[in-house]
């Protein structure tokens, strides 16, 4: 199974840098997020990966570049379009056509429909597909080789919330034969569910890398809820140790950079009554969210104002 | 090189565009060449029979659909659409990187294109030109009209050539421009309209008539002049061009675009 090793990989738009020296692995057995802002250049990276775009540094499946694989559908499975293929060509048409490039069985073009549960319209143009099924076409020309490794753009777009569990399981069971599976996706909760490992960036940089768990550890929306009617004399004591303390509400406050037991030290240490000490975990959105935070290539601003008036504040 | 010919043969016969091009094609070829060759049957019974010098250039002529007396051959312009296709669904539904992560190779996959396109036309033209012989042979064989004769085995050479390298031209047209519909309006607009005005201006623009011979060497005006059937004799390059000048011209631009072609295709992101 494959490991892909991203090195150094860059581009630049019109003098304009998208991605920049981009580095990270994906391993096999499982599901790598790959998270950034709208524009930060996800796309752009995959499109580099494949050797689609022209650009800096290198990318290896295996040790290596995709270029130099023969019959390469067969090693890595890429799904980069919402809907890649002609609306008027029949389903089980692009994936014969898709499978004559790779050598691969028209017997598998059919397992591969069923498998994705396209069967039913395996002679249909996919100009009545919905955006959902178009989605599924498009993972089912990415399957048709039995690759080891998959890359996925926003795979998710466009499915019902069936669908999406549909997705998850499908991308988890992959991963679980020990597949590599590198996925972007701008549905974080999703994420949360499916991915093992992350790659974020922003503004073409990359931001973090490693275990999800590693990744949400490292927000600072990780904190602990404390109750105690003496509250601000146990706040007192925890700033004392540089901790960072913030009152939520009269009698509760909420702490960063201290853990639960250590907190519960200092409040016996000072005589303080504590009625509640919890952990609150940071959710993957929380800690995407802070670690993107100024890179963001397009940003909203709040709408303010009266409706109807065209007044603006 | 196996695996991009697979690919694009899959290509082509998959996509209902090629089946109603090919029929169209092939009806509006066979059918013009029945009436022709059915009118001028019925206009030897009159007094309106063709001159007894027209005679010998009448097979080729019918077969050729009268594009060997300076007349737009028509069949190309249906046919080279398969051409603009060719790239044009690449660019318009997003398929070229999912074409380029089946086939990696941008060579391969472009030589491929430009075969299997040529190929497809190749046969459709010999098909279609072949049964208009056979349509002219059915109604004229009894006025002494002979059509297994070596000029019209020329130009039945001479029409598929041109159409050929009217298809490529197309094909490297809308692989440069990455853009469908620009691409079948300039196939349209730049034989049929821009090199006729361009001719025009210089013939009737005081100061400008020296330049006007120029416009034999306008890529499409020379191009058709590789169905002459007339005028076939002079000195290659002379004024009007011989059928083996207008090849060299016709083809050296069709290469030129070709070769721009390939290299943008390589260069480019997909």
């Amino acid at each position: 199974m494959a490991v892909i090793e991203a090195r150094g990989l860059g581009k630049v738009y019109g003098g304009k840098p998208a991605v920049t020296d981009l580095t990270f692995d994906v391993q096999p057995g499982s599901v790598t997020g790959f998270l950034g802002p709208n524009g930060a250049g996800k796309s752009t990276t995959m499109r580099l990966m494949l050797g689609l775009d022209h650009g800096a540094g290198t990318t290896t499946f295996d040790g290596k570049p995709f270029n130099s694989l023969q019959k390469p559908m067969r090693h890595v499975g890429a799904l980069l379009e919402a809907k890649p293929f002609h609306p008027t060509r029949k389903a089980r048409n692009h994936l014969r056509m898709v499978a004559s490039a790779n050598d691969i069985s028209m017997s598998r073009v059919d397992e591969v429909l069923e498998q994705l549960g396209l069967t039913a319209v395996a002679k249909k143009k996919p100009k009545t597909f919905s955006m959902g099924m178009g989605q599924r076409l498009g993972l089912a020309a990415a399957l048709l080789g039995d690759p080891h490794t998959l890359i996925l753009d926003e795979p998710a777009n466009g499915l019902d919330p069936q669908g999406i569990q549909w997705m998850r399981n499908l991308l988890k069971g992959l991963a679980g034969q020990g597949r590599s599976v590198f996925v972007s996706s701008h549905l974080l909760s999703e994420m949360a569910l499916m991915a093992d490992q992350l790659v974020v960036i922003g503004r073409g940089k990359l931001l973090a890398s490693g275990p999800i768990e590693d990744f949400v550890k490292t927000s600072r929306r990780n904190s602990v809820t404390v109750r105690s009617p003496k509250a601000t004399e146990l706040a007192e004591l925890l700033r004392r140790d540089g901790v960072e303390v913030t009152g939520t509400e009269p009698g509760t406050l909420s702490v960063v950079g201290m853990d639960a037991r250590t907190i519960g030290d200092v409040a016996f240490d000072g005589s303080i009554r504590v009625h509640e000490l919890s952990n609150r975990v940071a959710t993957l959105e929380e800690a995407f969210l802070e670690a993107t935070e100024g890179a963001q290539e397009f940003e909203a601003h709040e709408i303010t104002g009266q409706p109807g008036t065209g007044e603006q504040a | 090189m196996t695996a991009a010919l697979k690919y694009e043969w899959m290509r082509i016969r998959t996509i209902r565009s090629t089946w109603w091009l090919t029929t169209i094609a092939f009806l509006f070829g066979t059918a013009l060449a029945f009436l022709v060759s059915w009118g001028i049957s019925e206009s030897f019974k009159t007094e309106n029979a063709p001159p007894a010098a027209d005679l010998k250039v009448l097979a080729p002529m019918i077969v050729s659909h009268f594009s060997g007396d300076g007349a737009p051959f028509f069949l190309p312009y249906i046919l080279a659409m398969l051409g603009v296709f060719a790239w044009g669904h690449e660019y318009r539904h997003g398929m070229i990187r999912a074409t380029l992560t089946a086939l990696p190779s941008r060579n391969n996959a472009w030589v491929a294109k430009y075969l299997v396109v040529g190929v497809w036309v190749v046969l459709v033209i010999l098909a279609t030109l072949l049964v208009s012989a056979l349509m002219g042979w059915m109604w004229l064989r009894d006025d002494g009209i002979d059509f297994a004769t070596y000029e019209v085995g020329a130009t039945i050479v001479k029409a598929t050539t041109y159409s050929l390298l009217f298809t490529w031209v197309a094909t490297a047209l809308t692989s440069i421009l990455r853009h469908q519909g620009a691409a079948l309006v300039l196939m349209l607009l730049w034989p049929l309209a821009i090199e006729n005005i361009i001719t025009l201006i210089l013939q009737v623009a005081p100061g400008l008539e020296d330049l006007a011979p120029a416009t034999r060497f306008l890529p499409y005006n020379a191009g058709q002049r590789i169905l002459s059937v007339r005028d076939a004799t002079g000195s290659l390059f002379g004024d009007p061009l011989t059928p083996w000048a207008g090849f060299i011209v016709f083809g050296a631009f069709a290469a030129a675009l070709m070769a721009a072609s390939l290299l943008l295709f390589q260069k480019r992101d997909a």
